[in-house]
């Protein structure tokens, strides 16, 4: 039970996680959608950073007259890699969400079933 | 999903993960797996082989060089569709759509915040290229540098209208502009290649190290922020 309390940066990470999962699956407007997909990144990319701390360490920069413990580098360049492929993710998300909304007036992700269900072709009724 | 069985697969998906998490090692232990294997190997030797005293910079650039550039061809990438999405839009939209004034009006832009963006601008810009030329030594680098440079290019197109499309430069000097970062990566790979033997790979001249590592990263700041105001007209105008 000790560990709920030290592991408590990995517990608000895994909160942060399924906050943003619940998003994803309940709320039918594909916005929120993407919006808790980056709560879910953001989740992870704080957990990866997490594993990198180091208690009364000091960033990893070389200089002359640092001295260590050094946070570890790995985990920084990681997320940094990962938040650029997010930004990339997010940007197609918003562009083809653009298109859904030009193309079918709608981006309810319920309206957008039954619109497919009937078989219809789109109405172009913008809202 | 209706949402009762959602907040139940979240409680059942957080015991899981949580129990997961809490056998981990202590965060900021420095005995953990994550600071004694590939970390204290960096803090070692990163300043030698990696060539530079941001640890961060020396993995993104040298040690994990060949990951970067992965990362440099995602966004780039993500620029290419988006502005694929975005044609097919403009072409093929559906009959009886037209815009209406109020879309393609923009709001009035009150006339103090247009001064102080245009006023902060030089200054923001500064900013980004030192962070982008001082990525190697002090916490920032080429990605950081052009997301602040990306920043400021939105802020001055969305409050100041500027930089003008028309007067941005011809469409071909733009492409290359925002292919930058790819560009960059693969001339100074090659470079390695024709030095050393191995792609990606840097002299261990200091002065010729500092100089590729400066050129990558200008490379990636500015390719950055070209691909970031990119996706921003894109969208603005899809």
């Amino acid at each position: 039970m000790d560990n709920l309390i030290t592991h408590i940066d990995y517990i608000a990470a895994v909160v942060l996680f399924l906050i943003g999962l619940y998003i994803m699956l309940v709320r039918q407007n594909l916005l929120k959608k993407l919006l808790g997909l980056n709560i879910m990144e953001t989740a992870v990319f704080a957990f990866i950073v997490t594993t990198g701390m180091v208690h009364d360490g000091s960033p990893p920069l070389l200089a002359a007259d640092a001295s260590g413990p050094f946070a570890s580098a790995l985990p920084h360049a990681l997320v940094l890699t990962g938040i650029v492929v997010a930004v990339s993710i997010t940007a197609l998300a918003l562009a083809l969400i653009i298109r859904i909304q030009r193309e079918y007036g709608t981006i309810e992700l319920q309206e957008l079933l039954n619109h497919s269900a009937s078989g219809q072709s789109h109405s172009g009724v913008r809202q | 999903m209706r949402s009762w069985l959602a907040i139940v697969l979240m409680v059942v998906l957080g015991v899981l993960m949580i129990i997961a998490v809490i056998q981990l090692p202590q965060p900021g232990s420095p005995d953990a797996p994550a600071q004694t294997h590939v970390s204290a190997y960096y803090v070692e030797g990163g300043k030698e082989l990696g060539g530079a005293e941001n640890l961060v910079t020396a993995v993104l650039l040298n040690f994990r060089a060949l990951d970067t550039f992965g990362e440099v061809v995602v966004i780039f990438s993500a620029l290419v569709a988006v502005l694929a999405v975005a044609a097919a839009v403009a072409g093929t939209g559906p009959a009886g759509i037209t815009r209406t004034a109020a879309e393609t009006e923009s709001v009035e832009v009150s006339p103090l915040v247009a001064f102080m963006v245009r006023l902060l601008a030089p200054f923001i810009a500064t900013f980004a290229v030192f962070v982008m030329l001082k990525g190697h030594v002090l916490p920032g680098g080429g990605f950081q540098g052009g997301a602040v440079l990306g920043a400021m290019l939105i802020l001055l197109a969305l409050f100041a209208h500027r930089p003008k499309p028309s007067r941005f430069g011809h469409p071909a000097g733009l492409f290359w502009l925002r292919a930058t970062g790819v560009l960059a990566f693969v001339l100074v790979g090659l470079l390695g290649l024709a030095m050393t033997g191995w792609m990606f790979a840097m002299p261990h001249d200091p002065l010729a190290r500092e100089a590729m590592m400066i050129a990558l990263e200008l490379g990636i700041g500015i390719g950055g922020a070209a691909v970031l105001i990119g996706l921003f007209r894109a969208l603005a105008d899809g």
